[in-house]
């Protein structure tokens, strides 16, 4: 069975599209609905990345005994790896979810420790500590080769290769919507928890919050570390689902920059517009993408450009002409205390994060 | 006259970062917004100064002028047609700051764009290229050891007489400190907001045309200086020029010379980590003195000095 162009082009689309959502959501979080401008998404996203290319090969290499050093000979270590876990299906799954763990804990930890030196002051200076902060990733994981082999990058284990090659990506890809719509629904939920409405509270009026007796340099960091967490998530599974990381792509545009524009396309502090604003923006640039190479020979310069020109003018556009984005913000109804049952599933992250 | 180039390197570096956090600080104290472009009209400097020497084959020196005038200009945009309808339309500052995130990325793209053009037109290395040897000699050393640090000391002396003196800087203080009184006194703000800009961007202007004299140039150089810039505008305090200066030669010192230092001590890996300097020196101020060098009570801190 060989797939068709066109639903290779929908599937990577599809995985991409997870990503982005999972990161968008997160950003919206702290953005949209408490009012933390934070120019240092890509941060906890590289973090996520350098925690999937750095910790699951090792730990597959020592289960499976195999020798030599993990950096050096990256990409025979890891097609050894891929190998021997088409035999071991189990253990890579758990590996992945304690990566996938592990990334979110590291993130959490970034995401105060990058806070904490701004988050008392005003929103322009948290602004560019965490700016500054999101440029260092770059620069530690170029040149921290145990970390994810510097300049050349490395390879990520496919906990996925017992599947056959077509049908490895399409799996992955329903894997990551299945993920991405668990973070919509936590994020919905968290909205309309109380400390959801804390965080409006905050965002609209901090010093009315603050004579409440709230308290609002809590709730911010705590803010930030569960969206960093979920950041640095979105960051190990795209790692996971490229099959490898490299530092030089975790850029500021990519992944601060762009979820920006998407979030505020769709709608800030709208998790409905968030994911039309990411669906839009992902098939647009997939689009731009696909068709660039027939469109190099009418100019003289590389097009990638253009696309940079195209997405800054719209961004400007929607922040002059419609600032609200496509949904604007709606009253969000809160969960009662003892009316509708929850799942038990979902009140027991809701505890373990907020209680 | 022998010197270590390290320290040519150390004294432009600094000149550059108090440039630029002159020019940030002008244009921050106007609308009370960190512009994240600020670095790439700097850029635009640069490639003026590439056009200058390479296309026009004159000295780099002539794109001073013409560098300070094209960046105030885009400043002036950016502050016009940009941030000035925003703020009329109740955004916040956060949306205010995409928004100069959001030129930064459209310069960018125009300067890679003007990058190709000026390789598939003049066949000249328009990416990481240097214009080193298109300066001039003077007592043995680079005319530009000189000329920046002289840059710097004319500036700080005609903003101080112009802000302290003439009758414009003090309409420019009153705007600054508080627009809608001196609106009221007759004061024209829009148009004293607009030089802001345009001071604040053109002397960016005029740093990026000095820098590419030393340092190599690529489209993409803003991205890289903004960290710095801003650390250098946090230690100086964000309010005073006198504290950007002194900000962005301690931090632009540091930089070149701390780095230099620490290799020498544990090897040669350090230098690479260069770029996390700046952000040494933005979480110590901010958790130190927040308010930067210029925040801080000087003479109470001598009087008391003894008993702390």
């Amino acid at each position: 069975m060989v797939l068709e162009s066109e639903i290779v082009f929908i599937v990577d689309l599809l995985a991409i599209f997870a990503i982005y959502l999972i990161v968008n959501l997160s950003l919206n979080m702290e953005f949209g609905y408490a009012g933390i401008p934070n120019f240092g998404k890509v941060l906890a996203v590289g973090a996520g990345a350098f925690v999937a290319a750095a910790i699951p090969g090792r730990i597959f290499a020592n289960i499976a005994g195999i020798e030599g050093d993990y950096i050096e000979n990256n990409l025979a270590i890891v097609s050894e790896i891929n190998i021997w876990l088409v035999d071991n299906t189990g253990i890579g799954f758990i590996v992945f979810f304690l990566t996938l763990g592990i990334a979110a804990a590291v993130g959490g930890g970034l995401g105060l420790l990058t806070a904490y030196p701004a988050i008392r002051l005003r929103g322009d200076y948290l602004a560019i500590s965490l700016l500054a902060f999101g440029e260092s990733i770059r620069i530690i994981g170029n040149n921290f080769t145990p970390l994810v082999g510097g300049t050349l990058g490395v390879q990520v284990p496919d906990p996925l290769s017992f599947l056959p090659g077509e049908l490895r990506f399409p799996i992955a890809t329903i894997g990551l919507i299945l993920i991405a719509i668990v973070v919509y629904v936590f994020s919905e939920k968290m909205i309309r928890s109380p400390l959801g409405r804390m965080l409006r509270a905050v965002r609209d009026n901090e010093v009315a919050a603050e004579s409440l007796g709230k308290n609002t340099t809590q709730i911010r960091i705590k803010i930030i570390m569960v969206s960093a967490a979920l950041a640095a998530i979105a960051g190990a599974l795209y790692a996971f689902y490229v099959g490898g990381t490299i530092a030089i792509a975790y850029d500021r545009a990519s992944w601060t920059f762009w979820p920006f524009l998407m979030i505020l396309i769709g709608g800030l502090a709208n998790n409905k517009g968030v994911l039309i604003g990411t669906l839009l923006f992902v098939t647009l640039r997939k689009f731009i993408i696909f068709f660039k190479d027939s469109f190099q020979e009418y100019v003289p310069f590389d097009v990638v450009w253009l696309d940079f020109l195209l997405l800054g003018i719209i961004l400007l556009a929607v922040l002059l002409y419609r600032p609200q984005g496509i949904f604007i913000e709606k009253p969000t109804p809160t969960i009662t205390l003892n009316g509708k049952k929850e799942q038990p599933g979902l009140k027991k992250i809701f505890n373990f994060f907020f209680k | 006259m022998a010197l270590d180039p390290i320290f040519s390197d150390a004294i432009i570096f600094a000149s550059l970062l108090a440039l630029l956090s002159i020019g940030l600080t002008l244009t921050y104290l106007t609308t009370r917004v960190p512009n994240f472009a600020h670095a790439s009209f700097a850029t635009i400097g640069v490639y003026i100064a590439l056009v200058a020497s390479r296309v026009w084959e004159s000295t780099p020196y002539i794109a001073i002028p013409i560098a300070f005038v094209i960046s105030g200009i885009v400043a002036v945009a950016l502050y016009t047609f940009i941030l000035k309808p925003l703020i009329r339309k109740g955004a916040s500052q956060a949306i205010q700051m995409v928004a100069t995130l959001a030129f930064d990325l459209i310069i960018i793209a125009i300067l890679n764009i003007f990058a190709d053009y000026i390789i598939n037109t003049y066949q000249v290395t328009s990416r990481e290229f240097t214009l080193r040897s298109y300066d001039v000699e003077f007592m043995g050393l680079p005319l530009i050891v000189f000329a920046a640090p002289i840059t710097i000391a004319i500036l700080a002396i005609t903003l101080h007489i112009m802000l302290r003196k003439t009758k414009f800087g003090i309409a420019m203080r009153a705007a600054t400190e508080n627009s809608d009184l001196s609106g009221i006194v007759g004061i024209n703000v829009k148009l004293i907001f607009r030089i802001s800009w345009f001071l604040g961007g053109g002397i960016a202007g005029i740093a990026g045309a000095l820098m590419s004299l030393w340092f190599q140039g690529d489209p993409n150089l803003g991205p890289l200086l903004i960290p710095s810039v801003f650390a250098a505008s946090i230690v100086g305090g964000f309010f005073s020029i006198y504290g950007a200066i002194a900000g962005g030669i301690l931090v632009g010192l540091t930089e070149v010379l701390g780095t230099r230092f620490l290799a020498g001590e544990f090897g040669s890996w350090l230098i690479a980590y260069r770029p996390l300097i700046p952000l040494v020196f933005i979480v110590v101020t901010l958790l130190l003195a927040p308010r930067g060098l210029a925040g801080i009570n000087w003479s109470r801190l001598r009087r008391h000095g003894s008993r702390i």
